[in-house]
């Protein structure tokens, strides 16, 4: 007996992850309304730690059903460290889907992150109701948001007189001087006009002078030069502990981006791995939430992308090859930069099983660096970092952002690649109106005698952007959060397809993809372990039968894009799949001629869920 | 099942008259007595330590330094007389700080100006010995202080900082319940059903306690002993026997239907794998237990309470059981320590602690002038290339726990490798408790099957020193999943991992005791020994602009302001201690410090002309002549630490000949301009030697 069949078409082609949504976004114009005055605020103003939770309190009062806000923990002096989880909730909770951690700060001058985070989350919640875009985001992805990290010194740093360097770590006090004492010399506003600059002194055998304008002072080279000579002494600040030396023993402990547990080491991180309770809570939470996927973390300064790299492998070969390999590696580059100046690759060999994590990394941080411009993309891990922590321990795609970075653009007037000081003062001059530096004056210090200070620049314009330029820096930087977002996987079901074979036998070829670019688990995931395959369920009306095959008795045909296929005869069938990746599964299946139907589910942690059926008829 | 609500008998167990007549504990009078006759377990000893704190207020202080996964505080008693001790935050006046008012540096408490010497127990919960050597040794100091002369001295200068518990949720569960708990109760979902704790071990016959069970089973690995049919034999593996074959399993059901049994109990995780030395494996993969270095809360305990006392000096980490200790490093190879400690652990504590176990001590040990001709011995007979660098292998009581031969750690985030890799503590871990050796009533077996025969003895000794209490009779019992079967065995608090209580204890104790007691008189004393303010110049203002220079006063004429002398400060600071107030080169670690010296004035009108308020001493050697052993020559200024967004230190502190001293002793000198007899202090400040100070007078 003959049986033919006619393949109907597919009836249920809906992603069960959308299904919940009636309504699809309308496209919004460029020069349309986004939802930007739902919620005001302005974007050139760096806020104090009162101003920017109470932001996004505000926030989560105005989207209820997108935002939740919660305290993870508090700090040492404290805080709470506020963190918004956005979603939309209506299309299920947000530990259900695939999550972006962002936290901004965890240094605490770096306050330009709090910003870019906060800006983040503006973002997404101003435009849910207008653009497809971010309503498509929020009803698939969870956005976990800590804008300030390091509260105690986030504040410190807005609202006190300090450098842009200081204060920096949670308040853990540590003998930087090894005298005995805790943080008992720090900087100090000695002449309390709110600035924190330079101190100068005059001395016979110094090596700086004032310029000739008198705003700066500078080295002098000409050894011989007879002019009154300056001593540096250091930002200002008193000899709190009457040793004769100045901040020598400043607020604070170790660098919080040392203090996590990868690679942790005791020099840079002590006194042990998650001592602090502003590290640990961001860690405890992240341990928490396995549905976390990727995770950007904001810093300053230097315009640099780095993304926690995969470990590298052992490296046998002689200098020679070395070198011929950079050089091709160059030349290939170099060839691939004439049709994207953009593209990105990474002269890094990763060790066996990293691979998919190293093409996936190059591929995003290639679009980091179109989307952020003057940025650079760069491998970084190990140390202790929270970045590397969130790659190595959790399995997490992360990326630590050095927000701003010197003005190159904008002051490098003979173009040499750097700044130098007169340049900087003319950027402030022209570009800033004067404001951000701060020339030198007299000054009758109580314990140095009559001083000079000045001659340097006010905090925020080196390290952290003047407020003016702080939308610009957040406003891509947060486009290059929701790409990756955009590019969580998405496992799909492209197609069924139904070929007769002998008999009242059928293959049955079903077609999985991912065409994002993250592959539905990294491949340090895969090597920590703890983790679950994507799936995909066979099930058919009570006529057609699965039967069970094996890889030899059937050869795939690879007539399709897909370069990988497998066979299978049961029905749960597991598999993962790469990023822009796709996988044939062939079924073999009996029936007896009458109407029937079969249908395929799929299950991704990651790469959410789909279905497909399709009819089979008999004639 | 909940073990919280459990059904549980108390267990009353009278043997005292076997074992106490006519021995006292203590020869001192007990403010609070104690005694050893049972484990105290969690709940009782916690009742101690609150007892001895109300008691002894002037040398005591409970501290709660942590709370466990089940919110039981983990408490720990500060052993120190609370009048003496001096902190160099007293001394120096801060000023003009900055406005913000921002309070984050705790005041110093006086026991952080003494040597400190940490001891815990109970870091594994069913190793509860540990907590009763604790609870001796804490009486024997608090007891014997105002009676016995060292102690009295120890317990004045020096901090003692006993912790009898660490893992409170394990001893509970392994004393007050009789589950032995290796683990912390950290909440884990072990079989991933979504559920908690749900499925552990269970007193399916209702005594009271938590034994096993015994059914015959044909494809069973045990055997029952023919000459006594208590014990039950375990097959090696592949044995074939022409007996009956039994299976013996824990006391336990299948709660939650899932078909296994036990699989999710209370049970976390192993806190001695915990730490942050070495807990990683190569490729940043897990080696050792939790999330992450001092994920537990009672770690972190351990972690936080270090950090804020870096004063402590010397710890011991008591576990169970074999009856030896081990000292760092298990973790890494025997190459990452500096030979000095080697000598200060193996030549000086190793062989005082096989001494007091009566074991033998190898005798490059007695004999270290002979080490090159033992070094050269080995190289004939040993495989261990470490020892042959050394001169001599480890033994059964002293050790470590690096498999020298193979060349190779076994262990990943241990404690005491810990406390001395990234303190510089002089930490052991003591595994209390070999029961073959310390029951004397048990002979020596020799051959194939010593191990039975000693098991045997130790059944017997049981039964006539403890009236059979110890293990339970085994009795018939029908199991709801394995059928008939018996229920019986050891009472799991007695199993061979713990001390049997009594006397068997007690001498445990003693011993330890002894051995802490010697190593706490090793411990850096720091003292001024001498000093002197010699008036060199009566001057003006102006004049005290002099200079010293080629130990030469030059000063200046000018105008007078006021009246000023200039005065020679001098001081001999010296380390009175045995031992070196930093392991070597623990002052490089980057929470210790080199020994500082302050001298104290009024800064409206003290003038240093030369010579900042503090210097730096470096490591100041102790009095022990220890073979092996040479000072380690200071660093030079440009090797110092500095420190993140500061410049590098500006230069060397102490200036040269103080600094390149290496003895026990330091000279150092100030010229200072001082008016009105404004008075002067030198406050020396040794992060683990002590604080100590005195006052001035100018002559």
């Amino acid at each position: 007996m003959q049986v033919k069949y006619i393949i109907a078409s597919m009836l249920l082609t809906v992603s069960l992850s959308l299904t919940v949504n009636a309504q699809e976004k309308k496209q919004t114009q460029p020069g349309g309304y986004h939802g930007e005055l739902d919620f005001v605020m302005s974007w050139k103003h760096y806020y104090s730690y009162n101003d920017w939770t109470k932001i996004m309190h505000d926030m989560q009062k105005k989207y209820p059903n997108l935002a939740s806000i919660e305290s993870i923990g508090k700090s040492r002096m404290g805080k709470d460290q506020y963190l918004l989880t956005i979603t939309a909730k209506k299309t299920g909770m947000d530990t259900e889907k695939p999550a972006m951690w962002v936290d901004g700060a965890i240094h605490g001058n770096e306050v330009n992150g709090i910003m870019c985070s906060l800006y983040t989350a503006w973002y997404l919640l101003t435009r849910y109701d207008y653009d497809p875009y971010v309503f498509e985001m929020l009803n698939k992805t969870t956005f976990y948001i800590l804008p300030g990290l390091n509260v105690d010194a986030n504040e410190s740093y807005v609202k006190f007189p300090n450098t842009e360097n200081n204060p920096r770590e949670p308040y853990r006090p540590e003998d930087n001087d090894g005298d005995g004492l805790y943080d008992e010399d720090q900087t100090e506003d000695v002449d309390g006009d709110g600035e924190l600059t330079t101190m100068y002194k005059e001395d016979p055998n110094g090596m700086f002078k004032l310029s000739i304008d008198g705003r700066r002072f500078e080295m002098i080279t000409d050894k011989a030069e007879k002019v009154m000579r300056f001593n540096r002494i250091g930002s200002e600040g008193f000899d709190n502990d009457g040793d004769g030396s100045i901040n020598e023993d400043d607020l604070g402990g170790p660098d919080p981006n040392r203090n996590f547990p990868s690679d942790w080491n005791l020099q840079a991180g002590n006194p042990y791995p998650m001592s602090e309770s502003e590290t640990r809570n961001v860690f405890e939470f992240q341990l928490a939430h396995p549905n976390i996927f990727a995770s950007f973390h904001f810093h300053n300064t230097g315009r640099l992308i780095m993304f926690s790299r995969p470990p590298q492998a052992r490296d046998n070969r002689t200098p020679e090859q070395v070198a011929q390999a950079k050089t091709r590696f160059d030349q290939q580059l170099a060839e691939r930069r004439k049709e994207n100046k953009y593209a990105q690759a990474f002269d890094y060999q990763v060790q066996k099983g990293y691979e998919t994590d190293m093409e996936t990394q190059t591929k995003i941080v290639e679009m980091g660096a179109r989307i952020l411009k003057n940025y650079r993309p760069t491998p970084s891990g190990g140390q202790g970092q929270a970045q590397a922590s969130s790659y190595e321990m959790l399995g997490n795609y992360a990326y630590l952002i050095e927000l701003w970075g010197s003005p190159v653009f904008a002051a490098d007037k003979n173009d040499d690649g750097r700044i130098t000081e007169e340049e900087y003062v003319e950027f402030v001059d022209i570009e800033l109106n004067g404001e951000g530096w701060i020339n030198p004056y007299q000054f009758n210090h109580p314990d140095l005698g009559e001083i000079w200070m000045g001659g340097s620049l006010k905090k925020h314009i080196g390290r952290t952007p003047p407020a003016r330029y702080i939308e610009m820096e957040a406003e891509k930087n947060a486009q290059f959060v929701m790409y990756c977002a955009s590019q969580f996987p998405k496992v799909e079901i492209e197609s069924i397809e139904v070929t007769p074979a002998v008999h009242n036998l059928l293959w049955v070829d079903v077609i999985v993809k991912n065409d994002k670019v993250y592959p539905t688990v990294s491949d340090r995931t895969i090597k920590l372990g703890d983790y679950v395959k994507d799936k995909i369920f066979f099930n058919s009306s009570g006529n057609i039968e699965l039967l069970e095959i094996t890889d030899e008795s059937t050869t795939i045909p690879t007539n399709t894009s897909s370069a990988k296929a497998k066979s299978s005869g049961t029905k749960e069938t597991e598999f993962l799949l790469g990023g822009e990746d796709s996988l044939r599964i062939r079924y073999l299946v009996k029936t007896n001629g009458a109407d029937g139907w079969i249908e395929f589910n799929t299950e991704s942690v990651n790469g959410g869920k789909d279905k497909k059926r399709i009819e089979i008829d008999s004639m | 099942m909940n073990l919280f609500f459990a059904n549980k008998k108390t267990i009353c167990l009278t043997f005292g008259l076997l074992i106490m007549s006519g021995f006292g504990v203590n020869a001192y009078s007990q403010k609070v007595p104690i005694d050893f006759n049972s484990f105290h377990g969690y709940t009782k000893t916690q009742t101690y330590l609150k007892d001895v704190a109300k008691k002894y207020p002037n040398i005591t202080q409970l501290v709660e330094i942590g709370r466990s996964n089940f919110d039981r505080p983990i408490n720990l008693l500060i052993i120190s007389n609370q009048k003496t001790g001096n902190t160099i935050d007293q001394y120096v006046e801060l000023r003009n700080m900055r406005k913000e008012g921002i309070n984050n540096v705790p005041k110093m408490t006086s026991d952080l100006g003494k040597p400190g010497f940490w001891i815990s127990g109970a870091t594994h919960g069913n190793e509860y010995t540990g907590t009763e050597v604790s609870l001796y040794i804490i009486d024997k100091l608090v007891s014997g202080y105002g009676n016995d002369e060292n102690i009295t001295r120890l317990v004045d200068e020096q901090a003692f900082y006993i912790c009898p518990i660490v893992n409170a949720d394990g001893v509970y569960n392994s004393v007050e319940i009789g589950i032995p708990q290796r683990q912390n109760s950290k909440l884990k979902d072990d079989d991933k059903d979504g559920k908690m704790n749900e499925d552990g071990p269970d007193d399916l016959n209702d005594d009271g306690f938590y034994t096993q069970f015994r059914y015959k089973d044909p494809k069973g690995t045990y055997i029952m002993d023919e000459t006594d049919p208590r014990l039950m034999i375990r097959l090696e593996k592949d044995e074939k026997t022409a007996k009956e074959r039994w299976s013996v399993i824990r006391e336990d059901k299948d709660n939650d239907n899932d078909g296994k049994r036990g699989e999710d109990s209370e049970f976390g995780i192993d806190m001695n794998r915990n730490f942050s030395e070495k807990w990683f494996k190569d490729e940043g993969m897990k080696g050792g237990q939790g999330d992450y270095p001092f994920s537990e809360p009672e770690t972190r305990a351990l972690a936080e309470f270090f950090t804020n006392h870096p004063n402590i000096y010397m710890a011991q980490f008591y576990h169970t059981s074999g009856g030896y200790t081990i000292r760092p490093c298990g973790t890494q190879s025997p190459a990452s320590m500096h030979s000095n400690d080697v000598a200060v652990y193996d030549m000086v504590m190793g062989k005082k602690y096989l001494e007091l176990l009566g074991e033998e001590i190898p005798k490059a040990y007695l004999y270290p002038d002979s080490i090159s001709f033992y070094k050269e011995e080995l190289k004939k007979t040993s495989k261990n290339k470490y020892a042959i660098q050394r001169g001599y292998e480890f033994t059964h009581g002293w050790t470590t726990s690096y498999d020298e031969i193979v060349d190779k750690n076994i262990q990943f985030g241990f404690q005491s490798d810990w406390a001395f890799m990234q303190w510089g503590v002089y930490a052991t871990t003591t595994e209390l408790w070999n029961i073959r050796k310390d029951i004397k009533d048990i002979p020596e077996f020799t051959g194939e099957d010593a191990y039975l025969k000693t098991q045997r003895a130790v059944l017997k000794y049981q039964d006539e020193k403890f009236g059979g209490k110890l293990f339970i009779p085994w009795e018939k019992y029908k199991h709801p999943e394995l059928g008939d079967g018996e229920i019986g065995g050891w009472i799991p608090m007695y199993g061979s991992n713990n001390a049997f209580p009594g006397q068997p204890l007690i001498d445990v104790c003693e011993t330890h005791w002894q051995f802490e007691l010697f190593r706490a008189q090793l411990m850096p004393k720091v003292v001024i020994k001498e000093a002197s303010a010699k008036v060199l110049y009566s001057a003006t203002a102006a004049e005290a602009e002099a200079m010293m220079k080629d130990n030469k006063v030059n000063i200046k004429k000018g105008n007078s302001i006021g009246n000023y002398k200039i005065v020679e400060v001098t001081a001999t600071i010296e380390n009175m201690g045995k031992l070196a107030t930093q392991r070597a080169n623990g002052e490089q670690l980057p929470l210790n410090r080199e020994d500082v010296v302050w001298l104290i004035g009024d800064r409206d009108k003290v003038t240093f002309l030369q010579g900042d308020a503090y210097q730096k001493l470096g490591v100041i050697q102790g009095k022990l002549k220890i073979p092996g052993y040479k000072p380690i020559p200071p660093r030079d200024a440009s090797q110092q630490r500095g420190f993140y967004g500061m410049p590098a230190p500006k230069e060397p502190r102490g200036e040269e000949p103080e600094k390149k001293e290496m003895g026990s002793t330091r000279e150092v000198k100030w010229l200072v301009a001082v008016e009105d007899n404004s008075p002067l202090q030198i406050v020396v400040s040794s992060q683990k030697g002590g604080t100590q100070v005195k006052s001035l007078t100018i002559k």
